[in-house]
């Protein structure tokens, strides 16, 4: 079966993707829109998601993914062909981005200060960024922040949203209108979804954004907002340990989180409810910000 | 001008003029498949090129930049315990290829050099305990079904290899330079004659059995995939180190140990991609083992494909026959008849089920057998 190819252009980074599964087709179309083009000039990444071959491809289809000729994970249900295309690109970035220290956290921001969520999964830092972003906040990434070495400047990444498991239906609850992916189930993170960003997120996908704070949420059921100042050595040993490539991006990276944790205010914060958590960052974080 | 060119060009640090940022695209594109980014990045910073390249190559070259410095770190890292922990056991401990050329104190062929294990050369006999200490150490075999066992114990020339439990570190622990079954293994006490100390203590082989050793693989290989990332190890070991002492080394071992048609060959080939000037001495003492001219042209047909800067997408019909040709070559080479029959007849058998049932059906099966 022939290849379609196609490109998904997303700043920085450029991506050709070549797929026979036309439920991956549809799902690109929907959520990235006017970032799903016929053309490029230069893409970074070349990408393949194909059905599996053989008489598998009639009993049970699968859906394999490529970067370039390298087949980094095994073949997952073709159904979930789109999550296994999301997961693949961040693969791409995480092995091969070393020009920006990458931390595994959310990033939102307002009139250009960015607030950074790195947190491990099951803390509800997803759920809060698809929350923030349709308040009112910019999204610039929701898995990965693209960090400049040596400055608190964060290149937006703009994605969908990848919601797990009881998140999906709140979500949907949340914001009926806006774009979804179809549900891929039972993946080694459980049920997930991936969830289009508010269009002034798209839009303002080449704006770079000052990091002001740190902050470390964590879900708890029916906990009122708890926040924790944390000292430079909490955050810099948390921050750190949630960046993709702190070794690899070796002195640089660690001067890089060292700044960070010095410019920026470091909270921890427990919460249920994300509106109390938005409130706290709005009126008191984002005005404290040094310049 | 073909890309293949071009990306030669750059490699020998001419200009090949302005190019179009789709042209980029691809050079940028083979030379991640080939291994070689990093490598090319550095020959352009060294012959001054770099300050003509768009943003986009600077980008990926950086990134390629950095994974291979973090590399050659974590290489060092390695052989420091390795060494610790293994030199009493054995009465020789030799880092070989890619570790190799990291070790190497300021060698050119070891500078964005990336690979993904560690070769190691020891003494046969030390093999047991060898492996009883690194397992202790963490070091633990793949898992491997009987035939591959077999392989491995009886005809290979290494133990199967050892990933480290945490690091991930992959180690390959060989006793002699080819298989066994090849009738063609040295005698390995020759190549211990030649070696060298690195300024840290590590011991690896002369400039001159190091461009040999590469040069056994490269030829006798059964499929080359990083074939330009192979050509230019040999040339850039020669550029560094070639002198009167190290051509002569190179002849007398190449001789002595029975490779004297592959050094032909891996000449005849830096000569005719890379442009290498060959001593004509040298060219002298090897021209008896030049093979015949049937022989040597099909070698050509196979081998100039193969060592060009290729890649499977802007490949052609005569690539996939060189590819076979290779397949059958390597194998040919390197097994008696009968077990090759035995042999390819297991690699058919395989690829006809994975045609069938599809890639992964294998994989699967193992799994299962496990659960039960």
């Amino acid at each position: 079966m022939t290849l379609d190819v196609k490109y998904l252009n997303l700043p920085p980074f450029c991506f050709e993707i070549q797929t026979d599964i036309e439920k991956v087709i549809r799902n690109l179309q929907h959520i990235y829109a006017d970032a799903f083009q016929d053309s490029a000039i230069a893409p970074d990444y070349f990408l393949t998601l194909k059905s599996g071959s053989g008489l598998r491809k009639y009993l049970r289809p699968q859906a394999r993914f490529l970067a370039d000729q390298h087949e980094p994970f095994k073949p997952i249900d073709a159904l979930n062909g789109f999550a296994l295309l999301e997961w693949g690109m961040n693969w791409c970035i995480a092995t091969q981005e070393m020009r920006f220290v990458i931390v595994h956290a959310a990033v939102l921001a307002k009139d250009g200060k960015a607030v950074l969520f790195p947190a491990p999964p099951g803390s509800g830092k997803s759920t809060l960024t698809a929350w923030l972003a349709f308040h009112g906040w910019r999204l610039l990434s929701d898995e990965m922040a693209l960090i400049v070495p040596g400055t608190n400047t964060v290149i937006p990444f703009v994605r969908p949203i990848c919601l797990k498991n009881q998140s999906i239906h709140l979500a949907k609850k949340w914001f009926p209108t806006a774009k979804f992916s179809s549900i891929a189930k039972n993946t080694h993170k459980g049920d997930v979804i991936h969830l289009s960003p508010p269009i002034d997120s798209w839009q303002q996908n080449t704006t770079s954004a000052q990091i002001i704070a740190i902050v470390f949420p964590r879900y708890i059921k029916e906990q009122s907002l708890e926040v924790t100042v944390l000292n430079q050595a909490q955050a810099f040993m948390a921050l750190a340990e949630n960046a993709f490539n702190f070794s690899l991006a070796g002195n640089e990276g660690f001067q890089t989180i060292v700044k960070l944790v010095e410019t920026c205010q470091n909270y921890e914060a427990t919460y249920s409810t994300v509106a109390e958590l938005a409130e706290f960052l709005e009126q008191d974080v984002l005005p404290n910000a040094h310049p | 001008m073909h890309i293949h060119d071009i990306i030669i060009d750059l490699f020998l640090g001419k200009s090949p003029g302005q190019l179009p940022l789709s042209v980029w695209v691809q050079v940028i594109r083979v030379l991640r498949y080939q291994q070689c980014l990093a490598r090319i990045g550095w020959r352009l910073q060294d012959s001054g090129l770099a300050t003509e390249l768009p943003v986009y190559a600077l980008n990926h070259l950086k990134n390629a930049d950095l994974i291979a410095q973090k590399q050659y770190h974590q290489v060092h890292y390695e052989a420091m315990l390795l060494q610790r922990q293994l030199q009493p056991l054995t009465s020789h401990l030799l880092f070989l290829k890619g570790a190799a050329y990291s070790l190497n104190d300021d060698s050119a062929v070891g500078r964005g050099r990336t690979y993904s294990d560690i070769d190691l050369l020891v003494d046969r006999k030390s093999l047991p305990v060898i492996e009883k200490e690194l397992c202790l150490y963490g070091f633990v075999a793949e898992d491997l079904d009987e035939y591959d066992q077999k392989y491995y114990r009886e005809w290979s020339h290494e133990i199967p290899p050892l990933r480290h439990g945490s690091r991930g570190t992959l180690l390959d622990i060989h006793h002699n330079l080819l298989p066994l079954i090849t009738g063609r293994a040295p005698d390995i006490s020759l190549f211990f004659r030649h070696t060298r100390q690195t300024n840290a203590g590590y011991t690896v082989f002369s400039p001159a059995a190091m461009f040999l050793h590469s040069t056994v693989h490269l030829i006798l290989s059964e499929e080359i995939k990083h074939g330009f990332r192979d050509i230019t190890d040999l040339y850039l070991i020669i550029e560094q180190y070639q002198n009167n002492d190290f051509w002569q080394e190179l002849v007398s071992l190449s001789i002595e140990s029975g490779f004297a048609i592959e050094v032909f060959l891996a000449l005849r080939y830096l000569e005719k991609i890379l442009s290498l000037q060959v001593p004509v001495a040298v060219h002298q003492k090897l021209s008896t083992y030049r093979p015949s001219e049937f022989r040597l042209r099909s070698l050509d047909f196979i081998f100039l494909r193969k060592l060009k800067p290729a890649h499977p997408s802007f490949g052609n019909h005569s690539d996939v026959v060189a590819d076979w040709l290779l397949l059958l070559r390597g194998h040919y080479l390197k097994m008696p008849l009968h077990i090759l029959l035995k042999h390819l007849g297991r690699k058919f058998y395989l690829q006809a089920v994975s045609a069938v049932f599809g890639s992964n059906f294998l994989d699967k099966k193992t799994e299962n057998h496990r659960n039960k």
